[in-house]
C-alpha cells in the first residue's frame, strides 16, 4: 500500500511539475487566440459588437477583448507614450490626423495587400486621404448639418448655422452648439465658415470672423460630439454641425431632428483601424482588419451605425443610400481637406477659438 | 556606538522602499516632464533641439495666463470656503456628546463614497440653464429667463468645495482633537468669556489643522481636472483642462510639459508657503 501510495504520489508530482513547466506555453498559445480591440464607447460600443466583434470572434474561433476606452486622439496618445505597445492589438478608431502623425513617427504598422487583401478594394481615393497601407478605413462619414425640426426651419446652407440669426432672427439665441476643434466636427465646420467668406485651410480668418459673430447665439460649449447628444435631446439645441453617422442612429431613435447636406457640401472622414507597432497578436489583427472591409460586414456595419462603406459595390437599400457616400461620383464631391496641415495647424486654431469663446 | 553616529541601518532601510517608489514614480516622471518641457515641437512630434519656446509661448497668450490665474483664484477660493464651512462642522464633531457621534461623523464624510464625477454631475444637473436652480427661481418669480450658471469659474469652485469638503473637516478634526479641553476650562476658570476662550485658545491651537486642510483643499482643487471639464466645459479652462487639452487632444507634449511644470513649480511653492506661515502661526 505505501509504495502504491508513493507511486502514485510520485507521479501526480511529474504531472504537476510538467503542467507547471508547460504553463508558460499554454498561457502563450491561448493569449495568441485572444485579441485586444480597442474602439469606443456609448453605442457605439454595443454596435461594434454586435455587429463586428461578435461575429469575427464564431468566425475564426477566437476571443476578442473590446477595450471601449478613449476618442482617437486619446487613443493615439496611448500609443505614443507606451512607443507603439499600448496594451491593445488594433487601435480600431483613429483618424486621418492620428494616422498621419502614427506613420511619421513610426508607431503603427504597414499593412500591405499580402496581409489585409481587402485593401485593395478601397476608394482609389482613399490613399489620398491617408498614406498608403497605414491602415484600414472601415468607416466613411460626414459632417453634416443637423436641426430641431419642430423649432426651426430646414437650414440650406452653413451660413444657416455660422450666421443663425439672418435666418431665424434671435429665437434662436441660446440655441446654438460650438464644439472645440479638439473634436476633428468642429475643425471641418470651422472650415466651412471660411470658405463662406472665400478662406479655407489655408485662410481661417472668415471662420474666426464668423465664430465672433455667432458667439451670442451660442448656447453650448462642448468638446465631444455624444456630449452634445443630451442636449439635443432636452431641446436646448435646435442647430448643429453633427457627424452623418450618429445623426443617422439618433434620429432613427426617435430624437426630433433632421439631418441636412448643406448647399456648400460636406467634409468626409475616414474612420480608421490601424495596428500599432507593439501589437502582440499582429496575425490575427490582420485578419481583424481585414474582416472589417469585407463585403458583408461592410454592409451590416453601414446599416447598423447610419455610415457609409469604405469601398464601392456594397448593396445598400435606395432610401438609406441617399444619405451616404457610395458613388464614385459622391466620393469626388466630398471634401477630403489635407489632414496632414490639420494637424499642423490644429493648435494655432484650437487656440484662436479658446481666445474668441473664451 | 553605532547609534550614537546616527548610522544604524535599520531606519535606512525602512525609509528605502518608500524613497524608491517616490524616486520612481514621482521623480522619475517629473524629470522626464521637465525635459520634455525644454524640448521642440514640431507638428505635433518632439524634436531634439533645445528651447524655451514653451515657455514664452505659455506666458505670452493671455489666454493660458487667464487660465494660469483661474485656477489660482479656483484653488484658493476652494481652500477659504471649505476651511470656513468645515470648521465649525469640524469643531461640532469633536465636541459633541451626542451619542449619534459616530454616525455624524460618517455622514458628513458620506460624499467620499461617491465618485467625484457622480457629485460633479449632481451639480450639472442642478446648474445648467435647464436645471433644477433655473427651474426652482423662475418658479419662485426671481427671475424671468433662464441663467447659465454654468460653464463659468464659480461653478468649477461650487463644485470642488463641495467635492474637497471632507477632506478639510478631518483635517481640521484630528487638529481639534489634539487639544487638551482643560486648556479652555483653565481659560475660563480664569474668566475668559467662551467666544473670547475660542479666539484665544481654540482658534490659535488649531491653526495647524486649518493650514492642513486649506492647503490640501487647494492642492487638491488646483490639480483637479474632472470637475473643471464638466461644469467649466472647453471654454473656461484651468491649467489641469489645459494639460488634458496638449497631451491628449492636440498631441502637442511639449507644451502640455511646460504647462505641467509651472502647475507643479506653483503648487509646491504656495503650499510650502502656506505650511510655512501654518507652523509659524501654531509656534506662536
Amino acid at each position: 500500500m505505501k509504495a502504491k501510495h508513493s507511486t502514485s504520489r510520485r507521479r501526480w508530482l511529474k504531472r504537476t511539475g510538467a503542467l507547471a513547466l508547460s504553463a508558460p506555453y499554454i498561457i502563450t498559445a491561448r493569449s495568441q487566440e485572444t485579441l485586444i480591440v480597442n474602439t469606443q464607447g456609448g453605442e457605439y460600443q454595443e454596435l461594434v459588437e454586435r455587429v463586428v466583434i461578435r461575429p469575427f470572434e464564431k468566425k475564426f474561433g477566437v476571443k476578442v477583448i473590446h477595450d471601449p476606452t478613449g476618442t482617437a486622439s486619446q487613443d493615439y496618445a496611448k500609443i505614443r507614450a507606451a512607443r507603439g505597445a499600448p496594451g491593445f492589438d488594433v487601435a480600431g478608431l483613429l483618424t486621418p490626423p492620428e494616422v498621419i502623425l502614427g506613420v511619421k513617427e513610426g508607431l503603427l504598422e504597414k499593412l500591405t495587400e499580402r496581409e489585409v487583401p481587402n485593401l485593395r478594394h478601397l476608394w482609389d481615393k482613399t490613399w489620398q486621404v491617408i498614406p498608403a497601407g497605414s491602415g484600414a478605413p472601415h468607416t466613411l462619414q460626414y459632417a453634416a448639418l443637423v436641426y430641431h425640426k419642430e423649432k426651426l426651419e430646414r437650414p440650406r446652407s452653413w451660413a444657416d448655422y455660422w450666421e443663425p440669426q439672418k435666418k431665424y432672427g434671435e429665437k434662436v439665441k441660446g440655441h446654438l452648439i460650438n464644439y472645440n476643434p479638439a473634436n476633428l466636427l468642429s475643425v471641418y465646420a470651422l472650415i466651412h465658415a471660411a470658405q463662406l467668406g472665400k478662406g479655407g485651410v489655408d485662410n481661417m480668418e472668415p471662420a474666426w470672423q464668423r465664430l465672433k459673430a455667432q458667439k451670442p447665439y451660442v448656447g453650448v460649449v462642448v468638446t465631444g460630439s455624444a456630449e452634445a447628444v443630451p442636449h439635443f435631446e432636452n431641446g436646448q439645441v435646435w442647430i448643429s454641425p453633427y457627424w452623418s453617422a450618429r445623426s443617422g442612429y439618433y434620429i432613427d431613435r426617435g430624437l426630433p431632428f433632421e439631418m441636412v447636406i448643406p448647399d456648400e457640401g460636406v467634409i468626409g472622414l475616414f474612420d480608421v483601424a490601424c495596428i500599432p507597432v507593439g501589437s502582440k497578436n499582429k496575425k490575427l489583427a490582420y485578419e481583424f482588419l481585414n474582416w472589417r472591409l469585407d463585403p458583408a460586414v461592410q454592409r451590416e456595419w453601414a446599416l447598423a451605425y447610419f455610415s457609409s462603406p469604405t469601398r464601392p459595390g456594397v448593396e445598400l437599400p435606395a432610401k438609406f443610400a441617399a444619405n451616404q457616400i457610395v458613388s464614385k461620383e459622391q466620393i469626388a464631391k466630398t471634401q477630403f481637406p489635407d489632414s496632414d496641415v490639420i494637424g499642423a495647424r490644429r493648435k494655432d486654431w484650437t487656440l484662436k477659438w479658446q481666445e474668441i469663446m473664451g | 556606538m553605532a547609534r550614537d553616529h546616527g548610522l544604524a541601518p535599520v531606519p535606512w532601510l525602512l525609509v528605502a522602499a518608500p524613497m524608491a517608489v517616490l524616486l520612481l514614480f514621482f521623480a522619475l516622471p517629473n524629470a522626464l516632464l521637465l525635459s520634455a518641457s525644454f524640448l521642440k515641437s514640431e507638428a505635433q512630434q518632439l524634436t531634439n533641439e533645445l528651447t524655451l519656446e514653451n515657455y514664452s509661448f505659455l506666458f505670452t497668450r493671455p489666454l493660458y495666463i487667464r487660465a494660469f490665474i483661474r485656477t489660482f483664484i479656483v484653488g484658493i477660493s476652494v481652500g477659504l470656503i471649505d476651511v470656513a464651512l468645515g470648521y465649525p462642522l469640524a469643531y461640532f464633531l469633536v465636541r459633541t456628546k451626542s451619542r449619534w457621534k459616530g454616525l455624524l461623523i460618517a455622514l458628513s464624510l458620506a460624499p467620499l463614497l461617491a465618485s467625484v464625477v457622480v457629485r460633479t454631475y449632481g451639480w450639472y444637473i442642478i446648474l445648467n440653464r435647464f436645471g433644477v436652480a433655473n427651474d426652482l427661481l423662475l418658479s419662485l418669480g426671481f427671475i424671468d429667463d433662464r441663467i447659465a450658471f454654468m460653464p463659468s469659474t464659480g461653478a468649477i469652485i461650487v463644485g470642488l468645495a463641495h467635492a474637497l469638503l471632507p477632506y478639510t473637516v478631518l483635517t481640521i478634526m484630528g487638529s481639534l482633537q489634539g487639544i487638551n479641553p482643560n486648556l479652555e476650562l483653565a481659560a475660563m476658570s480664569l474668566g475668559a468669556s467662551r467666544t473670547r476662550t475660542f479666539f484665544s485658545v481654540v482658534l490659535p491651537l488649531s491653526l495647524p489643522g486649518i493650514a492642513g486642510g486649506f492647503i490640501l483643499a487647494f492642492s487638491i482643487a488646483i490639480s483637479a481636472y474632472a470637475t473643471p471639464a464638466i461644469l467649466g466645459g472647453p471654454a473656461t479652462q484651468v491649467m489641469a483642462t489645459a494639460i488634458y487639452g496638449f497631451m491628449t487632444q492636440l498631441l502637442d507634449w511639449s507644451i502640455g510639459a511646460a504647462l505641467a511644470v509651472v502647475l507643479v513649480f506653483c503648487a509646491v511653492l504656495l503650499t510650502y508657503a502656506a505650511a510655512r506661515m501654518g507652523a509659524r502661526q501654531a509656534a506662536l
